[in-house]
C-alpha cells in the first residue's frame, strides 16, 4: 500500500528534485526560478513573519462568505424554483440572463459597486458560486423519484414538508457536486479579485511580492494557494462521501 | 488456402489486475477440418470466447498450441474473420465505407474494391443504405454490416462470437437463413461460439460442448442434416429434437456445475 | 384536440419567457431613470445601450474584440493539440499515465489563475504571458477528455480492426482518433470558454487593449457605461463562441448526432 502510494507520488518527487538541481546548477536562470529549497526557507519566512498567516485569514473570509452566502441562496433558489412553479417563473430569466455572463468579467462591476476592500471581493465569489449551486439544486430536486413524493403525500404531509424531508434528500448527492464545482470557482474569483484590487488577502500578497521583486517568496505564496485549492477538494470529496454515506 | 483448424491441449489463465489467477480453459483439443462449420456450446463463463479470442490471435496462447494448415497462429490476421456480438462496426464510417476498410488495408485496387463491396452490400440485402451511418440501421442490418465487412476480406477462416445474441427471435431466425445461405454460396471453415443449443444445432456440422469453468470439451455431437428439407420442416423433425434435447442436458448439467462451484 | 391545447400551451410558455426576460430589461431601465441607484451604479440600459453601439461605430469595440479573440484563438489551438497528444498518449503509453496521472490530478482542482504572476515573470508582461496562460488553463479539460475518449474505445471494434489488417501506426490515425473525437470535442467545448475568460483575466490584470483592458481603464475612470458595455460585449463574444463549437460540433460528428437524438 504504501508502496504503492510511492510509485504514484514519484512523478512529483522527481520534478521536486529538478527543481532543486536545474536552478542550482545554472541551466535555468535562478532569477527565474528560484530552486525548491529557497521557495521552501522563503514560505517558512512568510510564515512565521505573519504575511501568509493575516493574508491568509483575510482570503480565508472571503471565499467563506462567498461561498457560504452562494450556498444558502443557491440551494435555496434551485429547490424553491423546482418546486414552486410561481417562484420559477419569476426566478429563472434572472438566472438564465446571468447565465452566459462569465463572472470573472463581473469583477470590475463588483469593484464600482462594493468597493476597493472585502466587499467586491466576497460578492465576486458569491456570484460565481450562485450559478452552479442553483443548477444542481434545481436539477436534484426535479430528479426526485415522483413515487416517494406521492407515496408522501399520500401519508398527509403537507407540500412544505415534502419539499424539506423528501425532495431535499433526495437532491442531495447532485447539490454536493455543484458546491464542488463552486468550491473551485471561488478560489478562482478570489484570486482573480484579489489580484485586481485591495490591500489584503493571498492574492494581494502574490502581487505585491511579484512587483517587489522578492521572486522566491512569490513563489511559496503561489503554490501555498494553489495547494489550498487542490487540499479543499480533496477534504471536500472525504466530506461528500462520508455525508452521503451517512444517508445510506 | 485451406482453413484446417487444430487445437492442441490448449489452456489459458486469466490473470486479473487485482485478485487470484484463474484457469479459464484445461486442456482444450479440438479438430476443425477444413469448410465445417462448428459450434462451441456451453454456460456463461466456460471459456468459449477466449477460446474464440486465442484462435483469433487477440490472446496470446501459452498453454498448448493452435494451429491453421500446420502453422501456429500469431496474431490476428484477415485470414481469420472475425463478427462480434455487439457488432463492432466502425461508428464514424458508412456502410460502404465500414465494408471498403479491409479491401483498402490490402491495397486492393479501387474498380476491384468498389465491385467486391456492391457485390457484398448486395449479398446481405442492404441496397439503398450504402451511405448511412451505423447509428442510423436496426441491429439486425448492423450485424450484416459486420458479417459484410468480415467476408470482404475473404477470410479462409469465420469467426463468430454469439453473434445474433443482441437480436430479437424474428430478425435471429432470418439471420440464420441469410447465414446459411452465404455458406451455402462460398462454404468457409466456421467456428461459432453460442449459448443456444438450437442454434447450435441448426446452423452447425458438429457441436462442441464445453464444461464449466476451466473450460473443456465435454462431448462433441454430430449435427449434420441431410439437405433438401426446408427449415420449418426440419425443426419439426424427431431427430431433430432429440439432438436438442441431448445437447441441452449436457448444457444444463454444466450450468448448474457452473453455478454451485463459483 | 390534444394538439391544439399543446400548441397554444407552448405558445403562452414562450410568451411568458419572452415576457420575463422584456420585463427584467424594463425593470432596468425603469429602476435606472427612477435614479433609485445612482447613475454611477446604475447606468441605464439605454445608455449602455448607446455606448454599446458608439464603441461597434468607432470601431473601438471591434478592435478590442479582436485582440482578446486573437490571444484566445492561439491559447486555445496551443491547448488542444497539446491536450489532444497528452491525452491520447496517457492513455496509450504506460510511462506517460504513471508520469502526467498525478499532475493533472493535482493540477485539475488549483485555482491556475494564481500562476499568473509566475507566468509574467517567464515570458514577459505582454501577449506571451498572456497565451501561454491562456494555454495552460485550458489544457487540463482537453487532457481529461482525449484520456478518457480513448481509454474507452470498444475493446471489440479496436479487435475487428486489427483483424481486418489495420498496422498499429496506422491504428492511432485511423481508428483511435475518430473513436474518441466525440469526447475529444467536449473537451475542446469546454476548454474554449475558459481560454476566453482568462484572456480576458489577463488582460484585466496587465492592462493594454483587449476587452479586458478596456473594462479595467472604464473601472479606473469610473466610467460604469463603459464597464457594463465592457460585459454585455464580453457575454455576447462568449454566446457566439459556443453557439459556434455547436454547430461545428453538429457537422463534424453527424454520425454521433445520430446515437444521440435516438
Amino acid at each position: 500500500m504504501v508502496w504503492r502510494a510511492f510509485i504514484r507520488a514519484l512523478p512529483l518527487i522527481l520534478l521536486a528534485g529538478l527543481w532543486e538541481i536545474l536552478p542550482r546548477s545554472g541551466i535555468i536562470n535562478p532569477e527565474q526560478l528560484p530552486p525548491a529549497s529557497a521557495v521552501a526557507i522563503a514560505w517558512w519566512n512568510l510564515l512565521i513573519g505573519g504575511d501568509l498567516v493575516t493574508n491568509g485569514i483575510s482570503s480565508l473570509i472571503n471565499v467563506s462568505a462567498g461561498l457560504g452566502l452562494g450556498i444558502v441562496v443557491g440551494v435555496l433558489a434551485g429547490v424553491l424554483m423546482a418546486w414552486y412553479p410561481k417562484v420559477d417563473a419569476a426566478v429563472s430569466p434572472l438566472m438564465k440572463s446571468l447565465y452566459p455572463m462569465p463572472k470573472s468579467a463581473l469583477v470590475p462591476v463588483m469593484i464600482l459597486w462594493f468597493g476597493l476592500g472585502a466587499g467586491s471581493k466576497i460578492a465576486s465569489i458569491f456570484m460565481g458560486c450562485l450559478l452552479p449551486v442553483v443548477l444542481s439544486s434545481y436539477n436534484g430536486a426535479r430528479g426526485c423519484e415522483q413515487t416517494l413524493i406521492w407515496s408522501a403525500m399520500g401519508l398527509g404531509a403537507s407540500r412544505r414538508r415534502v419539499l424539506w424531508e423528501v425532495v431535499f434528500p433526495a437532491a442531495l448527492p447532485e447539490i454536493l457536486a455543484g458546491v464542488r464545482n463552486a468550491l473551485a470557482i471561488s478560489f478562482i474569483l478570489l484570486v482573480t479579485s484579489e489580484f485586481l484590487v485591495g490591500q489584503r488577502g493571498l492574492g494581494y500578497l502574490i502581487s505585491f511580492l511579484g512587483d517587489g521583486g522578492v521572486y522566491d517568496a512569490m513563489f511559496a505564496a503561489v503554490l501555498t494557494v494553489a495547494a489550498i485549492g487542490f487540499l479543499a477538494d480533496r477534504a471536500y470529496l472525504v466530506f461528500m462521501r462520508r455525508t452521503l454515506q451517512w444517508r445510506e | 488456402m485451406t482453413g484446417a483448424i487444430q487445437f492442441s491441449s490448449v489452456s489459458h489463465t486469466y490473470r486479473p489486475a487485482r485478485g487470484k489467477p484463474v484457469l479459464a480453459l484445461d486442456g482444450v483439443s479440438l479438430e476443425v477440418k477444413d469448410r465445417e462449420f462448428v459450434a462451441l456450446l456451453g454456460p456463461s463463463g466456460c471459456g468459449k470466447s477466449t477460446l474464440l479470442y486465442l484462435l483469433g490471435g487477440f490472446i496470446p496462447v501459452e498453454g498448448g498450441s493452435i494451429t491453421v494448415d500446420g502453422k501456429p497462429v500469431a496474431g490476428p490476421g484477415p485470414d481469420r474473420g472475425i463478427v462480434f456480438q455487439n457488432f463492432a462496426l466502425f461508428p464514424w464510417k458508412t456502410v460502404r465505407q465500414n465494408i471498403l476498410y479491409g479491401l483498402q488495408k490490402q491495397r486492393v485496387p479501387k474498380p476491384e474494391r468498389e465491385r467486391r463491396t456492391k457485390e457484398l452490400i448486395e449479398l446481405v440485402h442492404l441496397e439503398g443504405f450504402e451511405d448511412s451511418y451505423p447509428a442510423q440501421l436496426s441491429g439486425g442490418m448492423k450485424q450484416r454490416v459486420a458479417i459484410a465487412r468480415t467476408l470482404a476480406v475473404e477470410p479462409g477462416i469465420l469467426l463468430m462470437d454469439e453473434p445474433f445474441g443482441a437480436l430479437d427471435a424474428q430478425t435471429r431466425a432470418l439471420m440464420h437463413e441469410e447465414l446459411l445461405a452465404i455458406m451455402r454460396r462460398s462454404p468457409k471453415t466456421t467456428v461459432f461460439v453460442t449459448h443456444d443449443v438450437r442454434e447450435a444445432v441448426y446452423l452447425a456440422d458438429r457441436v462442441a460442448v464445453m464444461s464449466a469453468r476451466p473450460g473443456r470439451i465435454k462431448e462433441i455431437v454430430d449435427t449434420k442434416f441431410p439437405g433438401g428439407a426446408t427449415p420449418e420442416e426440419l425443426l419439426q423433425t424427431r431427430e431433430f429434437a432429440d439432438k436438442v434435447d441431448h445437447l441441452w442436458k449436457l448444457v444444463r448439467d454444466e450450468a448448474i456445475r457452473a453455478q454451485a462451484g463459483h | 384536440m390534444a394538439g391544439v391545447s399543446e400548441k397554444s400551451s407552448e405558445w403562452s410558455l414562450m410568451a411568458l419567457r419572452v415576457g420575463s426576460v422584456v420585463v427584467l430589461l424594463g425593470a432596468w431601465e425603469f429602476t435606472a431613470r427612477l435614479h433609485i441607484f445612482s447613475d454611477f451604479l446604475l447606468p441605464s440600459l439605454s445608455t449602455v445601450l448607446l455606448r454599446l453601439f458608439h464603441d461597434t461605430v468607432s470601431g473601438d469595440l471591434v478592435h478590442g474584440i479582436t485582440l482578446t479573440l486573437i490571444r484566445t484563438a492561439i491559447g486555445f489551438v496551443a491547448a488542444a493539440v497539446a491536450g489532444v497528444a497528452l491525452g491520447v498518449g496517457i492513455a496509450r503509453v504506460p510511462v506517460m499515465r504513471w508520469f502526467f496521472d498525478p499532475l493533472v490530478s493535482a493540477g485539475l482542482p488549483m485555482p491556475k489563475i494564481a500562476f499568473l504572476p509566475i507566468f509574467m515573470l517567464w515570458f514577459g508582461v505582454f501577449d506571451a504571458s498572456k497565451i501561454m496562460m491562456i494555454a495552460f488553463s485550458a489544457v487540463f479539460p482537453v487532457i481529461v477528455e482525449a484520456w478518457a475518449g480513448t481509454q474507452n474505445i470498444d475493446k471489440y471494434m479496436s479487435w475487428s480492426a486489427m483483424s481486418l489488417g489495420t498496422g498499429r501506426k496506422q491504428f492511432l490515425w485511423e481508428i483511435a482518433l475518430p473513436a474518441a473525437m466525440p469526447q475529444v470535442f467536449t473537451g475542446l467545448q469546454v476548454a474554449l470558454p475558459i481560454a476566453l475568460i482568462v484572456a480576458i483575466v489577463c488582460e484585466m490584470q496587465m492592462g493594454g487593449e483587449g476587452l479586458g483592458g478596456s473594462i479595467m481603464t472604464d473601472m479606473r475612470f469610473a466610467d460604469s457605461p463603459g464597464v457594463f458595455s465592457g460585459i454585455i460585449a464580453i457575454a455576447l463574444v462568449g454566446v457566439v463562441l459556443v453557439k459556434a463549437m455547436e454547430l461545428l460540433r453538429r457537422r463534424l460528428l453527424v454520425w454521433h448526432q445520430e446515437t444521440q437524438t435516438s
